[in-house]
């Protein structure tokens, strides 16, 4: 593994803990004060604050740091998080995803606002409340934002700044004045935590005298007797002459670990000549003491450095410590090097942490490809599967045999080893769902709404295909449902309404798919604008006669917009049969209900995989298709009585007392010229996205089975009223029927001609 | 100690003397007074202060006792360890002081 | 003999960068996602040192060292405190906890090795 590895799992991690952060923020929103919930938040924000300084990607690391500074204040219950408090963390974790973001793929974060988050992030952490006004902050926050290029030691910024001090004091290394072989006194006492705390006095030693000649003087005064003593106790002491070209802190760095659990003094040693006789004092830490003591000892050293240094011999001779010079760095290093083999006990004790540890986690990460390999495989497995089985009861006269049962396994296991291949594709919903909660968040504040966004079922599993894709459409109607859907606080409250908006989204599993729905509290549709509109824009005949459900659909038919100015949020050109077709695209189905005055809900059912589909074969003018089993309420022989034309070629055909409009599919995709007799056909009953029924005429069932999606669009090119491709049992390439957009087309035929295949599209996919 | 005449015991130094060792340590020099002690301290890799000070007051001890006390065959480790901390390794005593 | 380090941090990106830096090193090196699988692991990881995050969930690093500290076999064990915390009261409490030393986050690899070279023998 290398670095560059490392920090994709870095990214990966900055994903996952942002979403913590965000579902616990928000739970903090809704209330919820377990400490927990609090520490879960802190954390994430702590941990990508430490994978970022690794990385050095500074602007991270100083905005984490903003963040995390005033969450250690929510955590120690400093500062109470209300409403307004997490409307800032809640910007600050999208500020924060921002420069993730950034810091993966380039780019770049809008600086002026993440100034302004540092500010006023800033400001909950001094104890004033966020204000809406420009505020300043006490400090320029810009300073912590775009904070100095990380240096071996980063000096403080500002009195809230960043800082961390790699084993330093505090940054004060650099500074420190170079001596040219020195001699200093060192006194050590350790005392009995020292030692308690895993420290260890002979490695102090040992690492005193890497830094210089050391000779050494141990005081052994306080030892007791024997059979008084504590074991365990600190008894020894000592006193050490260094000569080194090194300064007094690098000699104190020594002891940095054990400075609490010892005494330490630390003197050149013509100051040991003068205060011999004082007793032990430990130094002060305050560090700008020590900074103007070596400054001037420097300057002393400047001026007569032959006087210190015989000054300093001198004193090393009086305090009778000069013996036995120690080549500490030696013997130290040998000590090392002689600690011996492990047994073979030993290195089994660690297999079996390594065990221990993997058995804890859960969850492996596999890479998307290796999956997308297996799924590709199963696929064929199974298509080899079925041409296996046909081929074989094809040749096979005697009926039953051996060889048919040991194939109905086969296709069982098949089966399933397709259905586990596929759960490992399948993933929460909630990495999306919890993006929305931005995009409300955002566009409320453009717009000036206050909107609360309730997600259900977010842990519901569907394919990482559809989740990915799914985003994008799903943006866009959160966006249209904030900005068009709600209405503004006044005219809520006007209407006896909560002056807060909710916006609801949920998902859950039916029948073999995953339904999503969003749900706005708004005014609903305004049908008679969108049908005024509709025949504005052509769209309908101004005397067309439609549902109060097809109105509101219509809202899907290209070029069509009900703002009344495009706005920045969700105008654009882009409108809701973009929508559509992108969740067409994904075998979904979307339809809009809506009651004026109480809201919109927008469904949507997509297929919980791509790869597969549970199809109905049929024969349509010499063409097999497909046409996905879960469009599919039942399938009937039309009675010649039961068929009624009307207009000029439509023709419905009743059903238990109610009619539905009859829908030739090969009329539909062009395969034929004429419209075929219904009577000779199957009947299809599929329920379309607008609720409404329609009977799409097929010439022959030939039966069901599971087929294996292949995308026409990454294999030839879209083509309307397709979905996709499947190849059969017997090697034939078949069509898999878009129902939706057929029903469409069809239903175009009596409004608009929208989906028309052009001929020369029309077949040459069927191959 | 009571001087009951006994043969010249032995004690081999484990191989890390650590804080934990220090009290086992304790406990077998208290067990071992009254006669001379030969110390084996071959297989020693690592030396704690803490364990040093229980073998110096031991030293202090067994002189106390008359009886002689000492270190053989000492490891590298041992050697170096000890005279890094200031004490003779052949006496186990503080030098120069 | 190759040195053993426990360490015990819950982020993946530390964890990784630690067994690299570590192995690197010529370090064997055992890894813990929290408190509660570190003590875990402890008696079969048999480690020299261990080096130890602060923020974790289930069991932090202050409880972990303690822990430690209060086993009976490992309590002398040496336990660095990797950390981004630079405050001098998390440093405090941890040393309270029982902590040897401390390396701060963003460690710079040459600097964990070191912390590690001067803990252990």
């Amino acid at each position: 593994m290398d670095m560059n590895e490392i920090k994709e799992i870095f990214f990966q991690e900055c994903e996952e803990q942002l979403a913590e952060l965000e579902s616990g923020l928000l739970k903090l929103n809704d209330g919820d004060r377990d400490p927990e919930t609090v520490n879960a938040v802190f954390r994430a924000v702590h941990s990508i604050k430490g994978g970022a300084g690794a990385f050095g990607l500074d602007d991270l690391v100083s905005f984490a740091h903003v963040f995390e500074t005033t969450l250690d204040c929510v955590r120690s219950g400093k500062l109470e998080p209300g409403q307004d408090v997490l409307k800032v963390m809640l910007k600050s974790a999208d500020v924060l995803a921002d420069l993730v973001s950034a810091s993966r793929d380039g780019g770049s974060v809008d600086e002026s606002r993440t100034r302004g988050l540092v500010k006023e992030l800033e400001a909950l952490a001094n104890g004033e409340l966020p204000s809406a006004s420009g505020h300043e902050a006490p400090k320029p926050a810009a300073k912590a934002a775009s904070a100095a290029p990380q240096e071996e030691t980063p000096k403080p910024t500002d009195e809230s700044g960043f800082q961390p001090i790699p084993f330093s004091f505090d940054g004060f290394d650099d500074e420190e004045p170079v001596f040219e072989g020195s001699i200093y006194e060192v006194t050590f006492k350790p005392r009995r935590e020292l030692y308690s705390k895993g420290n260890e006095a002979a490695l102090l030693l040992r690492d005193l005298s890497r830094i210089g000649e050391m000779s050494i003087a141990c005081d052994m005064d306080e030892l007791p007797a024997l059979d008084k003593m504590d074991p365990e106790a600190s008894y020894f002491s000592w006193k050490i002459s260094l000569k080194t070209n090194k300064g007094e802190d690098d000699i104190r760095t020594v002891f940095e670990f054990a400075e609490w659990d010892c005494d330490l003094e630390v003197k050149l040693a013509e100051e040991a000549s003068t205060d011999e006789e004082l007793p032990m004092i430990p130094v002060p830490f305050d560090l700008s003491i020590l900074d103007d003591a070596s400054a001037a000892e420097e300057e002393d050293k400047a001026v007569e450095p032959s006087a210190v240094e015989e000054t300093a011999a001198a004193a090393v001779s009086a305090a009778k410590v000069a013996t036995g010079i120690v080549k500490a760095a030696d013997a130290a290093a040998r000590v090392a090097e002689k600690k011996d083999a492990a047994s073979s006990a030993a290195a089994a004790a660690q297999n079996n942490a390594a065990a221990a540890a993997a058995a804890a986690g859960q969850t492996i990460r596999v890479d998307l490809d290796r999956v997308d390999r297996l799924i590709n495989l199963v696929g064929e497995l199974v298509i080899n599967q079925a041409m296996l089985s046909q081929s074989v009861i094809e040749n096979d006269t005697n009926g039953t045999s051996s060889i048919n049962m040991g194939l109905e396994e086969l296709q069982q296991l098949t089966r399933e080893i397709q259905d586990s291949v596929m759960a490992i594709r399948a993933q929460p919903v909630k990495p999306v769902f919890q993006r929305m909660s931005r995009i409300v968040r955002e566009v409320a504040d453009m717009v000036g709404k206050q909107i609360r966004l309730v997600t259900e079922g977010e842990n519901t599993e569907v394919d990482k295909t559809v989740i990915d894709k799914l985003a994008e459409p799903l943006t866009h109607m959160i966006r249209n449902a904030v900005d068009h859907g709600i209405e503004t606080p006044e005219k809520r409250e006007a209407a006896g309404k909560n002056p807060e908006g909710t916006v609801k989204l949920s998902a859950k599993h039916r029948s073999g798919r995953i339904l999503i729905e969003l749900q706005d509290d708004g005014a609903g549709i305004n049908r008679e604008r969108v049908r005024q509109k509709a025949i504005d824009n052509d769209l309908i005949a101004a005397d067309a006669n439609l549902s109060d459900d097809e109105i509101d659909n219509l809202i899907f038919m290209p070029g069509f917009s009900t703002a009344d100015k495009i706005s920045d949020i969700s105008g654009r050109g882009v409108g809701m049969d973009v929508v559509k077709r992108s969740i067409q695209a994904l075998g979904g189905r979307i339809s809009i209900s809506s009651r004026p005055g109480h809201g919109s809900t927008f469904t949507m059912s997509l297929p919980l995989t791509l790869a597969v589909l549970d199809g109905m074969v049929v024969t349509v003018a010499g063409q097999t298709l497909v046409v996905p089993l879960t469009a599919i309420v039942e399938t009937l022989q039309p009675e010649a009585s039961a068929i009624h034309s009307f207009g000029a070629n439509q023709r419905l055909i009743s059903i238990r007392n109610s009619f539905c409009p009859l829908v030739d599919v090969g009329r539909i995709l062009n395969f034929r010229a004429i419209q075929a007799n219904p009577v000779d056909g199957v009947a299809l009953l599929v329920e379309s996205e607008g609720g409404g029924q329609r009977a799409l005429m097929v010439d022959a069932i030939q039966g069901q089975r599971q087929v294996v999606i292949k995308s026409l669009e990454a294999n030839y090119t879209h083509v309307p009223g397709i979905a996709a491709a499947t190849i059969l049992g017997d090697g034939r390439v078949a069509l898999i029927l878009d129902v939706d957009a057929v029903v469409a087309a069809s239903r175009g035929q009596s409004l608009k001609p929208e989906m028309a295949l052009k001929p020369e599209m029309s077949l040459a996919a069927t191959g | 100690m009571a001087a009951k005449k006994a043969g010249p015991g032995s004690l081999k130094l484990s191989a890390v003397l650590d804080l934990n060792e220090a009290s086992v340590l304790h406990g077998k020099l208290m067990s071992m007074r009254g006669s001379d002690l030969v110390i084996d301290a071959s297989g020693v890799e690592r030396v704690g202060v803490q364990c040093a000070q229980v073998l110096v007051a031991g030293v202090m001890a067994w002189k106390e006792d008359k009886k002689s006390f000492l270190v053989e065959k000492a490891s590298d480790a041992f050697q170096k360890t000890m005279q890094l901390i200031g004490i003779d390794t052949d006496n186990l005593i503080a030098k120069e002081i | 003999m190759k040195k053993k380090v426990l360490t015990v941090d819950d982020s993946r990106t530390i964890r990784n960068m630690l067994l690299v830096t570590l192995n690197n090193a010529g370090f064997e090196t055992i890894q813990a996602e929290d408190g509660v699988e570190g003590l875990e692991v402890l008696e079969d990881a048999n480690p020299d040192v261990i080096v130890t995050d602060i923020n974790m969930p289930r069991l932090d690093g202050f409880g972990f060292i303690e822990g430690v500290r209060r086993n009976e076999k490992y309590r002398a064990v040496p336990i660095l405190v990797l950390t981004t915390e630079s405050d001098q009261e998390k440093k405090n409490r941890a040393r309270q906890a029982g902590a040897t030393g401390w390396i701060v986050k963003p460690f710079d690899p040459a600097k964990l090795i070191d912390a590690i070279e001067r803990v252990t023998a």
